[in-house]
C-alpha cells in the first residue's frame, strides 16, 4: 500500500505562490535585499522613515524629504568647501622663531618625491580625489533627474558614485589630524588656519550629503524616467 | 522568510531589483546579474593573503622617524603607541592601539573565519556572521588613521634642522595592507552567509 501524497498546501506553499503572483504582476514591486537576498514587498514609505531588511537589517529604503534638491545643494556645497579648503593654509607650526605654514596641497606636494610619492597618492586620492569625484557624480545624476529626461549615463555614474563611498575618507583624515596634533604638541606651537576650520565644516556637509541619498529612491527614479 | 534564490530568481547585488532566471543585466541599474558573485572566495583569499603579507612588514619596519636636531629615531606601530602612553596621552594611545593594531589583526581573523565557515559549511549562527561582516565592512577604512598621521607629520613639519618627520617603510606597507583587506571584505558575497541555512 502506498501512502497518498499530502495535498493540503502548507503555509510555505502559500507564501511561495503569493510571491510568485506578486513578481508576475510587477517585478519592480519586489525587492531582494542586496545583502542577504531576502524578498520584500517594495512600498513607498514616508520621508524620514527607514525600511530595513527583516533578516539582516540592511537599509533598503530610506526616503528623505526633497531628496534631489537637498543632495544637489549639499554636494555643491561640499565641492565649494573643498576648493576653498585647498586654497587656504591648514596649520601653522612655530618653534624657536621658525615658523612653517602648510596647506593640504602643500603637504601632498611636499610628499611627492621618491617612494613617499605612494603616501602622497594615498592622501590625494582618499581625502581629496574620491570625495570630489563622488560629489561630482552625484551632482551629475541628481541634476539630470531634476530635468525631464535623465542623462544616458546616469546609471553608470550613480553606480560609480556608490562604489566610491567606502574610499572617501575625509572624516578619517580629520581624526588623523587630531592625533598628529597631539604628537607635535610638545615639540612645536600649532596654529589652526582657515583650511582647518573649512575642513571640519566640509566633513559635516559630506556626512549630511551621504545621509540625504536614498539609493532605492534614486534607482527607482532613474528606471522610471528612462523607460 | 523567502529569498530570491528559493525561486531561482536573481536579486541584483547592487540595487536589489528581482529578475527571473537567466537575466544578464539589471533593468534598473545596469549591473551584471549573478546568482552569487563569481569567484567571490578566490578574490577574497587573494586580497586577504596579500593584506596579511603586507601586515607583517607594516609592524616590523618603522612607521615614522622623527628627526630632532639631526638625531633620527624610528618607531614601529607599537613603539609609537607606547610613546603616546608614556607621555600620558591615553586617549590617543587607545585610539591608535585600536585602529592600527587591534582592528587590522581582528579584521583579518574575521574575514578568514567567515570565508572558512562558508567554504566548509560550519554551523555558525548566520546572524553572528552577518554582524561580523557588517563590522568588518564598516571599520576597514578607519585603520587609515595612522597613514594620514604619518603623511600629515611629514608634510607639515619642516622646521629646518630643528624638527622634521620622515615616513618609514612600515607606513606604505600598512596602507597597502588596509587597502587589500578592504578589497577582500568587499569581495565577499554576503548572500553566501545565508545560503544553506535552514532555520535561524
Amino acid at each position: 500500500m502506498t501512502s497518498l501524497p499530502d495535498v493540503t498546501p502548507t503555509s510555505d506553499d502559500l507564501e511561495r505562490r503569493a510571491w510568485a503572483r506578486l513578481f508576475e504582476a510587477d517585478p519592480d514591486g519586489v525587492i531582494a535585499c542586496p545583502s542577504c537576498d531576502t524578498l520584500h514587498v517594495a512600498e513607498t514609505i514616508a520621508p524620514g522613515q527607514v525600511a530595513r531588511c527583516k533578516r539582516c537589517h540592511f537599509t533598503l529604503i530610506a526616503p528623505r524629504r526633497d531628496t534631489l534638491n537637498r543632495t544637489l545643494a549639499l554636494a555643491l556645497t561640499s565641492a565649494m568647501l573643498m576648493v576653498a579648503m585647498l586654497s587656504f593654509p591648514f596649520l601653522t607650526l612655530t618653534r624657536q622663531g621658525l615658523s612653517n605654514e602648510v596647506s593640504i596641497l602643500g603637504m601632498i606636494g611636499g610628499l611627492a618625491h621618491g617612494w613617499y610619492m605612494l603616501l602622497a597618492i594615498v592622501v590625494a586620492m582618499f581625502v581629496v580625489g574620491v570625495p570630489m569625484l563622488r560629489a561630482a557624480a552625484l551632482i551629475y545624476v541628481v541634476w539630470g533627474l531634476r530635468q525631464k529626461r535623465p542623462p544616458r549615463a546616469a546609471r553608470e555614474v550613480f553606480r560609480l558614485a556608490e562604489a566610491m563611498a567606502p574610499w572617501a575618507m575625509t572624516e578619517v583624515f580629520l581624526i588623523g589630524t587630531g592625533v598628529a596634533l597631539v604628537k607635535v604638541a610638545g615639540l612645536a606651537r600649532v596654529g589652526f588656519e582657515e583650511a582647518f576650520w573649512i575642513f571640519c565644516v566640509m566633513v559635516l556637509v559630506l556626512a549630511l550629503k551621504n545621509a540625504s541619498v536614498c539609493r532605492w529612491t534614486i534607482w527607482t527614479m532613474i528606471r522610471e524616467r528612462q523607460e | 522568510m523567502m529569498r530570491a534564490s528559493d525561486f531561482g530568481w536573481i536579486g541584483c547585488h547592487n540595487c536589489g531589483a528581482v529578475h527571473s532566471k537567466g537575466g544578464q543585466t539589471c533593468r534598473t541599474c545596469g549591473s551584471a546579474l549573478h546568482h552569487r558573485l563569481p569567484n567571490s572566495m578566490q578574490k577574497l583569499w587573494a586580497w586577504l593573503l596579500t593584506g596579511i603579507f603586507f601586515l607583517i612588514p607594516a609592524n616590523l619596519y618603522p612607521l615614522l622617524s622623527n628627526e630632532i636636531f639631526g638625531h633620527e629615531e624610528g618607531h614601529t606601530i607599537l613603539e609609537g603607541i607606547l610613546l603616546f602612553a608614556q607621555s600620558g596621552d591615553y586617549l590617543v594611545a587607545g585610539v591608535i592601539f585600536l585602529a592600527s593594531f587591534v582592528i587590522p589583526f581582528f579584521k583579518v581573523a574575521v574575514i578568514a573565519t567567515l570565508a572558512l565557515s562558508i567554504q566548509h559549511g560550519w554551523q555558525l549562527s548566520p546572524r553572528l556572521r552577518h554582524v561580523l561582516y557588517e563590522f568588518v565592512e564598516f571599520i576597514g577604512r578607519w585603520s587609515m588613521i595612522d597613514v594620514f598621521v604619518v603623511a600629515l607629520l611629514t608634510g607639515l613639519v619642516h622646521l629646518g634642522a630643528i624638527l622634521a618627520f620622515l615616513p618609514g617603510a612600515g607606513a606604505i606597507c600598512f596602507a597597502l595592507s588596509v587597502i587589500c583587506t578592504m578589497l577582500s571584505a568587499q569581495a565577499l558575497d554576503a548572500k553566501l552567509i545565508w545560503d544553506g541555512v535552514t532555520n535561524e
